[in-house]
């Protein structure tokens, strides 16, 4: 990281580019991660929108973007993408827009979509090699419909009694195993790691991931106030790591000194309310911190 | 016919409410409709819901424009877009959950119609003071049993656990014991007569050319004209003495970009937009962006402007 301009806090952006006066929830820390994301990319943008909470962003007459959107079903985002990305292409062939009025595409989708629905358009814009960047705000359930979980749900996360009981989909992984030109994950509660990576994703080419942690007090049951706390102890506590990979290899860019325990991030949340009441499960909470240790020993 | 309509704000029980209140006239027989109203908005916004009964079959669908009871949170009172006094006639009661008394509200409406009002316990959760007002207007119809208003709640949260239940069966018991004085106080009216149906006030687009008439939004940030600052119950206010200029703190963790820097390198809240989801009072290092109600802050503007 010695060519960002992303040195300290202080060069955080503090002009905002995203609209204030959107319908997401008070709080919601996937708007959190994009009006961060925006404030790098700006307006030289199109936004490529599957259905989940973001699609309310846009609604008719009312925008916080400054550039274009449109809006796509949950599974076809990449493959909208595509189109616009050969629409700009022939316009910049015959010369309707000079080079500088070029855009980026931009696929912006809940998990649902970016783990579930929309991984067969993607797959597709990944063997193109479609030059677009996935900005996908990961609350880790359908946040828009209830949350009800989907393959980005993390343990035990939807309600009743056990929660949901599979873990969740690496998407990372999915992603660097098919070689595209930049994956990252980010969280809006680490604001400086996040711009240096939108940084270095807009100066690259192909197909780019950015997956952003988004802590949902709707969705996950914590006062509002709590939202980026709560996303300060995913990373602290490793249940979120902040990493990228490019050129073959994948680096962390955040390692937690000493870990806390996971159970500090559950706890917090009214969604695993189930593995402390009425009584503790030792065993789950075992095995939940046990993934994470697994995890971490391999990192280093 | 009952015509029931609740005011309230997205995620306070508003909706669970008149659910409530729906169900307990069903228990006693009564036709019913219930249903909450509401936009994209989320947690926070001004949020509406319905209740009709009668004993016969009811034709009338949609909105109810003539209410015979009004239940509302006191915040969204002075909220034009909230509508709370649409359509109101010389009897219809209005329940007003409020730390204020109803004589405050009786002058400060000055409308005919009786002001009763409901005070929430210090601190209360506001689904409490949902609840607390389900029992209430159910008092207030003068038809509903206090045991069918238990079954009612047994039927609609029983599944969340017996702790659960336990506390808001007091809360709604106690909202129905406040009204003993004013059992029956509301009115029933007759369903409208289709020639007496007035077309509610909606805009007729002209039929043009597609590319007019398709929903293109041409312009860029219209959202700053939904000023979302009305879902903010309570209010963050910087204590410019004891900032930092750290802005960067609060200015990139508020979600809505409602934070924004001054050329001496302060941060601006602005309360157009401001949700009031209070991560900048959170994650101010330095304490210097604090909390207080809404109403309080919204008291304290008015009287600097009798100044
Ligand atoms: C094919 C399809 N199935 C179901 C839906 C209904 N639906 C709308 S939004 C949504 C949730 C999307 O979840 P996610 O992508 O995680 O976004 P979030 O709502 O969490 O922002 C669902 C299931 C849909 N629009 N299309
Ligand atoms: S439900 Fe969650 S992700 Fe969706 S707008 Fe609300 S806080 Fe954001
Ligand atoms: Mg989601």
């Amino acid at each position: 990281m010695t060519d960002t301009r992303f040195a300290r806090m202080k060069d955080l952006p503090s002009t905002h580019w995203l609209g204030a006066g959107t319908p997401m929830c008070a709080g919601c820390g996937g708007l959190q991660a994009l009006h961060q994301i925006y404030d790098i990319l700006g307006n030289k943008t199109v936004f490529v929108n599957a259905a989940g909470c973001m699609t309310l962003l846009s609604i008719y007459p009312f925008t916080p973007f400054r550039g274009s959107w449109l809006y796509t079903a949950m599974g076809s985002a990449p493959a909208g993408a595509q189109g616009i990305r050969d629409a700009l292409d022939i316009l910049l062939e015959q010369k309707h827009i000079p080079p500088e009025e070029d855009l980026t595409t931009v696929v912006l989708s809940g998990d649902g979509s970016a783990y579930g629905m929309g991984v067969s358009a993607t797959s597709g814009a990944i063997d193109r090699g479609l030059d677009f960047l996935y900005i996908c705000y990961d609350n880790e359930g359908y946040g828009n419909t209830g949350q009800q979980f989907s393959a980005g749900a993390k343990t035990s996360t939807s309600k009743g009694p056990r929660g949901y009981p599979g873990y969740k989909k690496d998407l990372f992984a999915l992603w660097a195993a098919n070689k595209p030109a930049y994956v990252a994950t980010v969280i809006g509660a680490e604001p400086l790691d996040l711009a240096r990576k939108i940084e270095k994703a807009t100066q690259l080419k192909g197909s780019r991931l950015i997956i952003a942690l988004s802590p949902c007090p709707t969705g996950w049951d914590f006062d509002p106030k709590e939202s980026t706390e709560i996303g300060r102890l995913a990373v602290k506590t490793g249940v979120w790591p902040l990493k990228e990979y490019q050129d073959g290899r994948v680096s962390h860019t955040k390692i937690p000194k000493e870990r806390l325990p996971v159970e500090d991030y559950l706890k917090v949340q009214g969604r695993f309310a189930h593995l402390f009441e009425p009584v503790r499960n030792e065993a789950m909470l075992a095995e939940i911190q046990q993934r994470i240790d697994d995890y971490w020993a391999d990192v280093v | 016919m009952f015509n029931i309509r609740f005011h309230g704000r997205g995620g306070q029980g508003i909706k669970t409410a008149g659910r409530l209140l729906g169900t307990a006239f069903f228990l006693e027989g009564y036709e019913v409709q219930d249903a909450p109203r509401y936009g994209a908005e989320r947690r926070g916004a001004p949020m509406s819901a319905y209740v009709r009964a009668d004993r016969k079959p009811i034709n009338a669908r949609g909105i109810i424009t003539h209410p015979d009871l009004v239940v509302v949170d006191d915040s969204l009172i002075p909220v034009p877009a909230a509508g709370v006094l649409a359509g109101i006639r010389p009897d219809t009661v209005l329940l007003i959950a409020s730390h204020e008394d109803d004589a405050v509200w009786r002058s400060r409406l000055n409308l005919k119609s009786p002001i009763l009002t409901i005070k929430p316990s210090e601190g209360a959760d506001p689904a409490s003071v949902s609840a607390a007002c389900a029992g209430a207007s159910a008092r207030l119809t003068g038809v509903i049993r206090k045991e069918n208003l238990i079954e009612a709640l047994e039927d609609e949260l029983g599944k969340l656990g017996p702790a659960l239940l336990k506390a808001n069966l007091d809360t709604v018991l106690q909202g129905f014991e406040s009204m003993s004085a004013h059992q029956g106080l509301v009115r029933q009216s007759e369903a409208i007569a289709l020639i007496d149906y007035q077309k509610p006030e909606w805009i007729n687009l002209p039929l043009e050319a597609s590319e007019l008439a398709s929903a293109t939004i041409q312009g860029a940030q219209t959202s700053v004209q939904v000023r979302t600052g009305l879902w903010r119950t309570q209010r963050p206010v910087v204590h410019y003495e004891d900032c930092h200029r750290c802005w960067w703190v609060c200015s990139s963790f508020c979600p809505d970009s409602a934070i924004s820097v001054n050329e001496e390198g302060f941060p601006v809240i602005d309360y157009e937009h401001c949700k009031g989801c209070m991560i900048c009072v959170a994650q101010c290092p330095s304490h210097a962006i604090v909390a207080i109600p809404e109403s309080e802050a919204q008291r304290l503007e008015r009287q600097g402007e009798q100044r």
